[in-house]
């Protein structure tokens, strides 16, 4: 994390959830909430079912794209920059791309406020060109606040999971790699103290 | 069957000698501490580089269009794609911190001395040569922090003499870092780590002509060797055991915590990132490029803090073997400079304060001042010592280690 921004904003730690509903759900979501105007161009339609979301589930979201396709957005470059002055960043990467990762992604999307004169305006990013695409800022009631928060959580638990698709698998092996190599290094130490211990003379 | 084929090759290639006299009869020291087993991991992590690169280059774009797409073909679409990824940039800097303990073990045990200058100074080179490839070897995943880390140091040749707009022209291929930077610095990046090798060879055939020194710093006499194989190469194996593991652990559970997340944008020309940082392992001399506020100054301080070490066998003037271990001077001098860089290190991190120039400034001088004192310090620790009265141990050691030289010169 970069010295300015670690300086300037304490975000409150995101746990991320792995599961394949709260990722299904994420991707629900998305698609409704953020597709429109946000690309995912190194996700591809078939990540999502090899990771374990039902394929009936997928072509809901799919359309008339194929699997293989990525899941890039339908909104020009062009007319995104007429509407917003801004082409809407890939969000496959967000989570990697920016200083404090998922936790600042999940503040981002959920610090949408109502300023005292009647505009929205967002605590981590005053300028942002986005609209509070959840509607947070003019929900007043906890419980629709609460269903927001809840809707930003799978969102960002599947931002993460898009960023980083083979974290699991990377880690499990990990295990077995570490694992062996603690053996093989204890056998190493036990023949090096063998083969020292001749020495002694 | 395998002896005669061996005695077939024998005949007409030493190779049976060969091994006997650069492994399983090379004479090594026995008192080595396991501060010797960093060269063997440099030349390790070398190859693991090279293997990684070799099949990263198979998938990868050098076009910038392209390149930082094609990284994430590699991450995500190409089989084990993402294992080679993070190790070669997680080897990148396991690199580094191999080589900077490697260096602080010769500085501290002063095995740059006689008779193994040429040692200190190959390996000056290979450190030169590590450090442009790793600097070029960043620009390639042509993210934010590539395109801007490589236009911010390939601008710093402007401070060339006359010619130095155009050296930066032509360092870049282009009047900006753009696509045909990204090209031949792909092409020198794939280059650079064989000019590595032939220069590990050299490095190598210098320390089987001196061999290694050793902790106390004298040359020991044949009764105190043992053959390099079996003790040393168990001994090179456990400790590539315990590196392994640090390693893969970073590879599988931390491996963006040697990624900038700005680089995980891609290279935009229009948009600079509000923090440029070099990788942790340039960061004390870019503390010490930053310290001087006028550019070209930074830049020969820059230049001339890492050359510097070559002078090192004339700037210490003691006789005393042994390095830190029986210089109480030298060794305290030894921690501050170390201190000193982690001092630099953390000044070329954070955004420049005017609490932190004035730190990164006095830093600076004692950086440049160890050096410069050295010669005078080192003669006068040697002088003081010598009056005090070494140890009888010590002085043995000393007469056998003139013992051996007057032996290796009759040779
Ligand atoms: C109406 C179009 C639109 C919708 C819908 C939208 N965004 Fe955005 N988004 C933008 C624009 C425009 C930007 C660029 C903001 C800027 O840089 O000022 C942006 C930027 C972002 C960023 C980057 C912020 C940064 O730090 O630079 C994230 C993260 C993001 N959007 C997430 C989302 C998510 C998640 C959703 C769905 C809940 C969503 N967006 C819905 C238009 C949209
Ligand atoms: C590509 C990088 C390098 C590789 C692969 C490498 C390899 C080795 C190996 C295998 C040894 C013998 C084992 C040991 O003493 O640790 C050695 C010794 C040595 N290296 Fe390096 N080295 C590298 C870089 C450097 C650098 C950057 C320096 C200093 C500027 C350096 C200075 C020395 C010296 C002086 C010795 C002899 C030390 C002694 O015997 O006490 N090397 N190197």
């Amino acid at each position: 994390m970069s010295p300015t921004f670690a300086a300037e904003n304490k975000l409150e730690k995101f746990q991320t959830d792995t599961s394949v509903i709260a990722v299904e759900r994420g991707v629900d979501t998305f698609m409704n909430a953020c597709h429109g105007c946000h690309s995912l161009k190194y996700v591809h339609y078939r990540d999502l079912a090899r990771f374990g979301i039902d394929k009936e589930r997928i072509a809901t979201w799919r359309g008339d794209s194929t699997l293989d396709s990525a899941m890039t957005s339908l909104l020009s470059d062009e007319a995104a920059l007429q509407s917003f002055g801004k082409v809407p960043p890939d969000l496959s990467m967000i989570v990697m791309a920016r200083e404090g990762g998922a936790s600042y992604v999940f503040a981002y999307l959920t610090g949408y406020y109502l300023t005292p004169e009647g505009m929205t305006s967002n605590h981590l990013f005053p300028l942002t060109k986005m609209p509070d695409a959840l509607e947070i800022s003019t929900a007043t009631d906890s419980v629709k606040r609460s269903e927001i928060m809840e809707q930003a959580h799978d969102i960002v638990s599947f931002l993460s999971w898009a960023a980083d698709p083979q974290k699991a698998e990377r880690e499990s092996l990990g295990y077995y790699v570490i694992g062996y190599l603690i053996i093989l290094t204890v056998l190493l130490y036990n023949v090096k103290l063998q083969v020292w211990s001749k020495l002694k003379t | 069957m395998a002896n005669k084929i061996i005695a077939w090759i024998d005949h007409r290639f030493p190779l049976t000698s060969f091994i006997k006299h650069e492994l399983t009869g090379y004479p090594t020291p026995r008192n080595l501490s396991y501060w010797w087993n960093f060269g063997f991991l440099a030349g390790i992590v070398l190859m693991l580089q090279v293997l990684t690169g070799l099949f990263l280059a198979m998938h990868y774009k050098p076009d910038a269009a392209m390149a930082f797409d094609s990284i994430q073909h590699i991450m995500r679409d190409v089989n084990y794609g993402w294992l080679l990824r993070f190790m070669h940039s997680t080897g990148a800097s396991a690199f580094f911190l191999v080589i900077y303990i490697h260096m602080a073990r010769t500085l501290y045990y002063g095995s740059y001395r006689a008779p193994r200058e040429l040692m200190w100074w190959t390996g000056q080179g290979l450190l030169l040569l590590l450090m442009a490839t790793a600097f070029m070897g960043y620009l390639l995943p042509w993210g934010q922090m590539s395109f801007w880390g490589a236009t911010v140091i390939t601008n710093l040749f402007r401070a060339t003499p006359f010619i130095g707009d155009q050296v930066v022209v032509w360092l870049r291929g282009d009047y900006a870092v753009g696509d045909d930077t990204l090209t031949r610095f792909f092409a020198l990046h794939y280059l650079f780590p064989f000019l590595i090798i032939g220069a590990v060879v050299i490095h190598l055939v210098a320390l089987h002509s001196v061999r290694s020194s050793n902790p106390s710093g004298i040359d020991l006499a044949d009764k105190d060797n043992i053959p390099f194989h079996p003790y040393y190469t168990i001994k090179d194996f456990y400790g590539l055991g315990v590196f392994l593991m640090a390693y893969f652990l970073v590879v599988f559970f931390f491996p963006h915590s040697v990624l900038e997340p700005a680089n995980n944008i891609p290279a935009n020309p229009l948009i600079t990132p509000d923090h440029i940082v070099p990788e942790w392992y340039f960061l004390p001399f870019y503390a010490i490029l930053r310290a001087v506020p006028n550019m070209v100054g930074g830049v020969v301080a820059m230049g001339l803090s890492v050359i510097v070490f070559a002078f090192m066998p004339f700037l210490d003037r003691s006789r005393i073997p042994g390095g830190g271990r029986y210089r109480p001077v030298y060794r305290i001098m030894f921690y501050l400079f170390i201190l000193d860089i982690l001092v630099l290190g953390y000044v070329g991190y954070v955004p420049p304060t005017s609490k932190t120039i004035i730190i990164g400034q006095v830093a600076t001088f004692i950086y440049f001042g160890s050096f410069i004192l050295l010669p005078f310090i080192s003669k006068a620790e040697d002088k003081w010592l010598f009056k005090r009265g070494l140890p009888p141990k010590i002085l043995a050691l000393i007469a056998s280690e003139e013992q051996e030289i007057a032996k290796r010169g009759k040779r």
